[in-house]
């Protein structure tokens, strides 16, 4: 270019361009537009950075508060008590068992009475409730002071008639013969607020089932003796754990006292170190030295707790021979199979709690009180922890694995139920539907985006748990595992709903994958005379896997971030889910990563353990959705198709 | 009817397996989509049924005004002794009480069902106001960079990346983030610093410090825009992307610089488009509860944002003093926490216990609120498909 002749008028061109250049502060304008908009553009990193930085900041310190908590747990014998209190919570699982077990057997005798007996007292209820009104007025009427017999004669009248409807209105179930039903009816009717008798016929009925519950009792005696033998073996243990516990709880105040304190002293010395004026500084010191707690002297409150090591092992010993005796005292035989499968259940189990208690009886020589709470071990109750326990007057605990399981099963019910469903349709509008058809099922599916969460939350405790309750309850569908549920809300609900709330987002991203391939391997498999459905299922959608994956794994990162939703209908019970129960276990409740700091995070104080412990939470989840996102983007370059 | 086929036609489809499981496939396929359609559509009726009654009447004006300009209140429903219910607010009942005297047979009270939902209603709005605006402006500027002026290479890449998972992130750890930032540390003029303040600096007549601007809607609605800002972005991108190179190359041919093109050939194509899609971005930020749980609202508050209560004026007080109280009082609505329908819904369902009155409070607002979602989304919708018949380049 240089070669060719330039054109001879640079004075009029230099004018030209020197006229447009305004400069502010030596800026060129054009430069600063630019430089405006490139900053407005990073701030979508800064706003990601920040909100680590804030999650950061907030909750960082979660792992020094509770290694120190954990150490002031573990100085002032509380976790010495643990030791021996953790294994003997499995007493009360076998024993409600046992009582299972015993209910069943007694049931089979006396299960006719005591229907009868409850059904009639039902019945009875439910006339009084439904002539209540006229009762209370009648009730009143007779405790005024100067009777008014007038009045009291139309409301005796008033509630007969109302008596008389409920008697008619109450459903009488087949377990009274018809002579029966209509004494009842008689003795409902004479229902007067003066009575206060139960009607002869109840009264007979009870009595029946004392007769009954009497011989059943003499009948399983085996199994009486030996729940009630092993009931009352843990009460001598539990006695002397109690003591202990009282005494460890009290040096743990003591101690978390004194700490409280000691900070406000030091914040009181470093105020007045920093105040200028005399007169102010003297007040701060005088406070400060005021201030002053007693120490706590915890080697010394500890000796109180670990010098009864032995008594307590003995105790530990008596309990665990006593329910070996319990064990080997349960009879072989019981009412029906499923006591006799708990039986058996409670006689293999004590053992391995007997074991069990001796192990940690054990333990407690081992346990020293002065042995210092690592970070990683720190980490480890926290990351790996089982309980979330919270506001407890023993000690608070802050796993993260029952919110995280829960999360992670009500993601996986959403997630099955959710890709198959939105596939299809992807498949379905992209390559069968008609235009008029696309014109429906697309705007449709894109609405659901629109609806949100908090409604659909709603949706779930007014509508879908009923739903699923009252199907559950159907007879023939008792084959499927954890029916009849017992919970409305649960993790099935919720995934439900969710699954609902993910079908638009991995709808319209697998369209959208699909959309891409390439024409002509579309053109290639019809030219070669697949039929539609061949060209559909072994080109078209092989071809999109990477989008449909990515697709899926962002509808899996939306799920798991979905807070109302799980909220609202999940159930909120902290605990791990009882996967025992097999695949039932998705209809039991439970509480999730969302849904804790949601529910939690209002009402606790700005800096405490557990305002930490939830910002820990957030910065997991922050941590998931970016995984989530990177592994999205990940599949969907490694499953590109190579585009020819 | 299809006539039964005869051998003579060469063309005639077979009724072969293969054509039968082709048929059975697309089938399958069909109402796998149109079940989706109908659990929509059955969820839409059935708040529809049970909600519109609530916010309909038979009689004049056939909407209940009541519930749609009145504050939440508690609920006192009184029984006598024939069974008749009488609903009534907290100042009615002693009223009612002392009418029925002995007739009074029991009362009960039911937390936030009464009244309407018009506090709920105003907040929500607020909210919506202010994180629209904050979120369009930044949005939008992002989007001019990207599509205007982005070269490729590594800034541009962060960017890219930085808004998909900005679009990812949990709305709750949103909501973490706006009582970190906004609640507790964001920057505000005070005259004295409180203690939480993580540093002040002095400018003589007051304190710039960063304390913290509390639960308000200012701090509510900032997080919403971030919550909503990747929706602005990538709607705003595709609508600056869809103006034609041509208009650019025309105006940069004739000599304009680049801003001057974006100014005058760019924009004024691209922003109706920008705006309808934006009404998206409000529908999400209304739908939201999660940020706000921390950050804006209350469960129940009886007075609405400007109802504030300042000191009265003296009787001689200056045109000036008059002039400061209303824009104390205008901003003032900024600094208060409010309401928000989404939030309300939340205390209706999970936090009083239920029965028919609460239920009625539930479906009222649900449909209130469903209603006021869909139709800011129905309307993006439709005025985008008007926009491209307008606009066909």
């Amino acid at each position: 270019m240089n070669s060719l002749p330039t054109p001879s008028r640079p004075p009029l061109r230099s004018v030209l361009l020197r006229s447009r250049k305004h400069t502010i502060l030596g800026f060129d304008p054009q430069k600063l537009i630019k430089y405006f908009f490139g900053s407005n553009a990073s701030v979508a990193i800064i706003v990601l950075v920040l909100i680590m930085v804030f999650l950061l900041r907030e909750g960082i310190d979660f792992l020094p508060t509770y290694q120190r908590e954990l150490q002031t747990y573990r100085r002032a014998g509380l976790e010495f008590c643990d030791i021996i209190d953790q294994p003997l919570q499995k007493n009360q699982t076998l024993s409600s068992s046992l009582r299972q077990a015993l209910s069943a057997s007694l049931e089979t005798l006396s299960k006719t009475a005591r229907d009868r007996r409850d059904a009639a007292f039902l019945l009875k209820r439910q006339v009084e409730d439904k002539s209540a009104r006229p009762r209370e007025s009648l009730a009143q009427a007779l405790e005024k002071a100067p009777q008014d017999p007038g009045q009291i004669d139309v409301l005796r009248r008033e509630l007969g008639a109302a008596t008389a409807a409920a008697v008619k209105a109450v459903d009488y179930p087949e377990l009274f013969t018809q002579a029966e039903r209509e004494q009842l009816e008689r003795e409902f009717a004479a229902l007067t607020p003066e009575v206060t008798d139960l009607p002869p016929m109840l009264q007979t009925l009870v009595e029946d089932f004392n007769v009954k519950d009497r011989e059943a009792k003499t009948k399983f005696a085996d199994l009486v003796t030996a729940q009630e033998e092993f009931e009352e073996a843990a009460e001598p243990l539990q006695e002397v754990l109690d003591e202990l516990k009282a005494k460890a709880l009290e040096t743990k105040e003591k101690a978390v006292e004194f700490e409280v304190l000691e900070t406000n002293r030091q914040r009181l010395l470093e105020a007045a170190a920093t105040e200028s004026d005399p007169k102010e500084k003297a007040s701060l010191t005088k406070e400060a030295e005021e201030s002053v707690a007693e120490t706590v002297n915890l080697e010394e409150s500890i000796k109180e707790i670990t010098g009864r090591t032995a008594e307590l092992r003995e105790q530990v010993e008596k309990y665990a021979v006593v329910i070996e005796k319990a064990a080997a005292d349960l009879p072989k035989d019981a009412g029906t199979g499923a006591a006799r499968k708990l039986v058996n259940d409670v006689r293999e189990g004590i053992p391995v709690h007997a074991r069990e208690m001796r192990a940690a009886a054990a333990k407690l020589e081992d346990w020293h009180w002065d042995k210092p709470v690592s970070i990683f071990s720190v980490m480890g109750a926290f990351f790996f922890g089982t309980q979330w326990i919270t506001n407890s007057s023993w000690q608070d605990f802050f796993g993260f694995v029952p919110l995280l399981t829960g999360s992670l099963v009500i993601a996986a019910i959403a997630i099955l139920i959710a890709t198959p469903v939105s596939v299809v349709a992807a498949i379905y509008t992209n390559q069968f539907a008609s235009e008029r058809e696309k014109e429906l099922i697309k705007p449709v599916i894109e609405f659901i985006q629109a609806i949100p969460s908090v409604v659909l939350g709603f949706i779930g405790i007014s509508l879908v748990g009923n739903l699923i309750k009252d199907v559950s309850e159907w007879s023939w569908l008792q084959w499927v595992p954890g029916f009849p549920i017992q919970e409305r809300l649960n993790m099935f609900n919720a995934g439900c709903l969710l699954a609902f709330m993910a079908v638009p987002t991995m709808f319209s991203l697998s369209e959208d994958a699909l959309n891409n391939v390439p024409r002509a391997y579309i053109d290639a498999s019809d030219a070669l005379g697949a039929t539609k459905l061949q060209t559909v299922f072994r080109v078209i959608v092989p071809a999109g896997i990477s989008g449909i994956l990515s697709a899926i794994l962002l509808g899996l990162g939306r799920v798991v971030g979905e807070t109302m939703v799980v909220l609202l209908v999940a159930g909120n019970r902290i605990a791990i889910p009882d996967f025992s129960a097999g695949p039932g276990v998705i209809f039991q409740p439970a509480h999730t990563l969302t849904g804790i700091i949601a529910q939690e995070l209002g009402e606790v104080s700005r800096g405490s353990s557990h305002w930490q412990a939830l910002f820990m939470v957030g910065i997991v989840l922050f941590a998931i959705s970016l995984l989530v996102n990177w592994c999205a983007r990940a599949v969907a370059r490694r499953f590109e198709p190579h585009k020819a | 009817m299809n006539p039964a086929p005869t051998n003579d036609n060469p063309f005639a489809g077979d009724n072969s397996g293969i054509q039968q499981r082709e048929t059975a496939a697309r089938w399958a396929l069909r109402v796998g989509s149109y079940i989706v359609v109908l659990i929509t559509l059955a969820i839409m009726l059935h708040i529809f049924i049970k909600g519109a009654p609530v916010v309909f009447q038979s009689k004049w004006p056939f909407v209940n005004t009541q519930f749609l300009t009145e504050l939440p209140a508690t609920l006192h429903v009184i029984e006598d002794q024939q069974g008749n219910h009488i609903e009534t607010d907290v100042n009615g009942a002693d009223a009612v009480k002392k009418k029925l005297g002995d007739n009074f047979r029991s009362e009960k009270t039911v937390s936030y069902s009464g009244g309407g939902i018009l506090g709920p209603i105003v907040g929500t709005a607020l909210l919506v106001i202010v994180s629209v605006g904050v979120a369009l402006f930044l949005g939008v500027a992002c989007a001019i960079y990207l599509s205007e002026y982005a070269k490729h290479g590594k800034f541009l890449e962060m960017v890219r990346l930085a808004i998909l998972n900005l679009a990812g992130v949990p709305s709750v750890v949103f909501g973490l983030f706006g009582l970190g930032a906004f609640v507790l540390t964001a920057p505000t003029f005070v005259d004295v610093p409180a203690d939480r303040s993580v540093f002040s600096i002095p400018l003589g007549f007051t304190t710039l410090s960063f304390e913290g601007w509390d639960t308000c809607v200012l701090s509510g609605g900032f997080t919403l825009a971030f919550v909503i800002l990747p929706v602005i972005i990538t709607a705003s991108e595709q609508c600056l992307q869809a103006v034609p190179q041509g208009f650019r190359e025309t105006s940069m041919a004739l000599g304009a610089t680049r801003w001057q093109t974006i100014r005058y050939s760019v924009l004024p194509f691209a922003t109706p488009g920008i705006l309808t899609s934006s009404i998206l971005g409000i529908a999400r930020a209304a739908g939201e509860t999660a940020p706000i749980m921390f950050t804006a609202a209350l469960a129940f508050k009886d007075k609405l944002p400007w109802q504030k209560d300042l000191p009265p004026l003296p009787a001689d007080a200056s045109i000036f003093a008059h002039w400061e109280q209303s824009v104390a009082r205008f901003l003032g609505i900024f600094t208060e926490s409010v309401q928000a329908l989404p939030y309300h819904i939340y205390t209706l369902a999970a936090k009083i216990p239920q029965n028919e009155y609460a239920e009625r409070a539930q479906y009222g607002s649900v449909f209130v609120f469903l209603v006021l979602v869909a139709s800011l989304a129905a309307s993006s919708v439709m005025l985008r498909k008007r926009l491209r018949a307008k606009y066909r380049w």
